[in-house]
């Protein structure tokens, strides 16, 4: 048999800003039993501490809990893999949670059908900020962006709604089963997946223009 | 209208002025994150920077909540005297960036301009804060909090990688630090204009 290889650190992700998980890449063992120990610290410390659970992301990963997680400062992580013949050490991955941040998806995509003042139909999009993210004090500021396409359709309707959880759409073609979906990011972070995909038939005599 | 035709005494409201502090510290946040970037990209590749720029910013003396249970509980007043110090602490720095950046060997314009404008909606930006500061608490907020930078020096070495360190170990200082006073400010305005009900 051989010492393990190289392990990688793949990625880190906050979905809110609060706690981060990372993951890295299982390397080749040569068919021995591998085992994988995370050690981090932070800017300015000298000590060195373990990942404090190595379940809850998943396989191959860390994750950090509320009271392991603080911005704003440096983390450099390494990965160690150990099987009988030997171990081998990742090299340093420094991460900032700050820098991070990528949302899960928002949540209760709605699609109806209303009626303006004016007596013109128009599509009422309404969603959810993804569970667990605390938009309410403050602390994490989302952005929407949704897209629409008829369902046979090939070209998805991209639109930026800003920090909104509702939106009207009046441009749409009567009879039409149209797809939806949202997605969202922090103020400063990467975009979200897209949201489960919801779906709405316009009646055929949906008139939305004079 | 801002203000009512005809009105004397009128005021923007403290709801608007906190408008336009967090519109001004996600823009200059957004700017500092893009200049950090541009330079990391042109100068910093490789040369190991990060390992250096630990705990090295002039402001780390300014004790900040580090996460978002820290930030909760600490009063307002405190928060907003943190922002106003760390603000009041990039003056200096900010200014000398100006210049210094344009010793930089083929410095692109982007990068220029960038610090350029960062100095200006940091000092914009300390208006605003010293509005808000001033409708919230007539009397002052006490202790001003300042954290002085020596760094000039580094940025004029003549030995390019130290010099080269030290912008990046600015930049990214200067990154980490707009992130907060934006972060801050939007806890801030949820927590006094809509009773932390954003």
């Amino acid at each position: 048999g051989q010492p393990p290889g190289k392990p990688e650190l793949i990625k880190c992700r906050s979905p809110e800003k609060e706690t981060f998980s990372c993951w890295w890449k299982p390397v080749s063992d040569g068919g021995l039993p591998t085992n994988y120990t995370l050690f981090y610290n932070n800017e300015g410390e000298e000590s060195f501490y373990e990942c404090p659970d190595y379940t809850t992301a998943g396989p191959n990963s860390c994750y950090f809990d509320k009271k392991h997680t603080s911005l704003w400062t440096i983390y450099n992580i390494t990965i160690k893999a150990t099987n009988e013949m030997g171990s081998n050490i990742s090299e340093p991955h420094y991460v900032d949670v700050t820098y991070i941040v990528q949302p899960n998806p928002p949540v209760n995509l709605s699609l109806a059908l209303n009626k303006h003042t004016d007596g013109k139909l128009y599509l009422l999009m309404n969603w959810s900020s993804p569970p667990l993210a605390d938009v309410r004090s403050g602390w994490l500021t989302l952005e929407y962006e949704l897209r629409l396409k008829p369902e046979e359709g090939e070209e998805w309707e991209t639109i930026f709604v800003g920090q909104r959880t509702k939106y009207k759409v009046f441009s749409l073609i009567p009879g039409e089963k149209y797809i939806a979906q949202v997605r969202c990011k922090s103020d400063h972070g990467e975009w979200s997946k897209w949201s489960s995909e919801s779906y709405i038939h316009l009646p055929k005599e949906f008139r939305l223009k004079d | 209208p801002i203000c009512p035709n005809g009105s004397i005494s009128c005021q923007v409201s403290l709801g608007d002025l906190f408008d336009r502090a967090v519109k001004l510290s996600h823009y200059i946040h957004s700017l500092s994150s893009e200049m950090f970037n541009e330079f990391d990209e042109r100068y910093a590749q490789g040369r190991g920077f990060i390992t250096k720029a630990i705990n090295s910013c002039h402001t780390s003396s300014l004790t900040t909540p580090e996460d978002k249970e820290q930030a909760q509980q600490i009063h307002h007043e405190d928060l907003l005297n943190l922002v106003m110090g760390v603000l009041n602490s990039w003056n200096d720095p900010l200014l000398h960036l100006v210049s210094e950046v344009q010793t930089i060997k083929e410095a692109p314009d982007t990068i220029l301009w960038k610090a350029v404008e960062i100095e200006e909606q940091n000092k914009r930006l300390l208006e605003g804060m010293e509005k808000i500061v001033g409708r919230l608490h007539p009397g002052g907020l006490g202790n001003e909090l300042y954290s002085r930078w020596s760094g000039l020096p580094s940025l004029q070495l003549p030995d390019e990688d130290s010099r080269l360190f030290a912008f990046y170990n600015l930049l990214h200082c200067l990154r980490r630090d707009s992130h907060k006073i934006d972060n801050y400010l939007k806890l801030l305005k949820c927590r006094l204009i809509h009773d932390s009900n954003c």
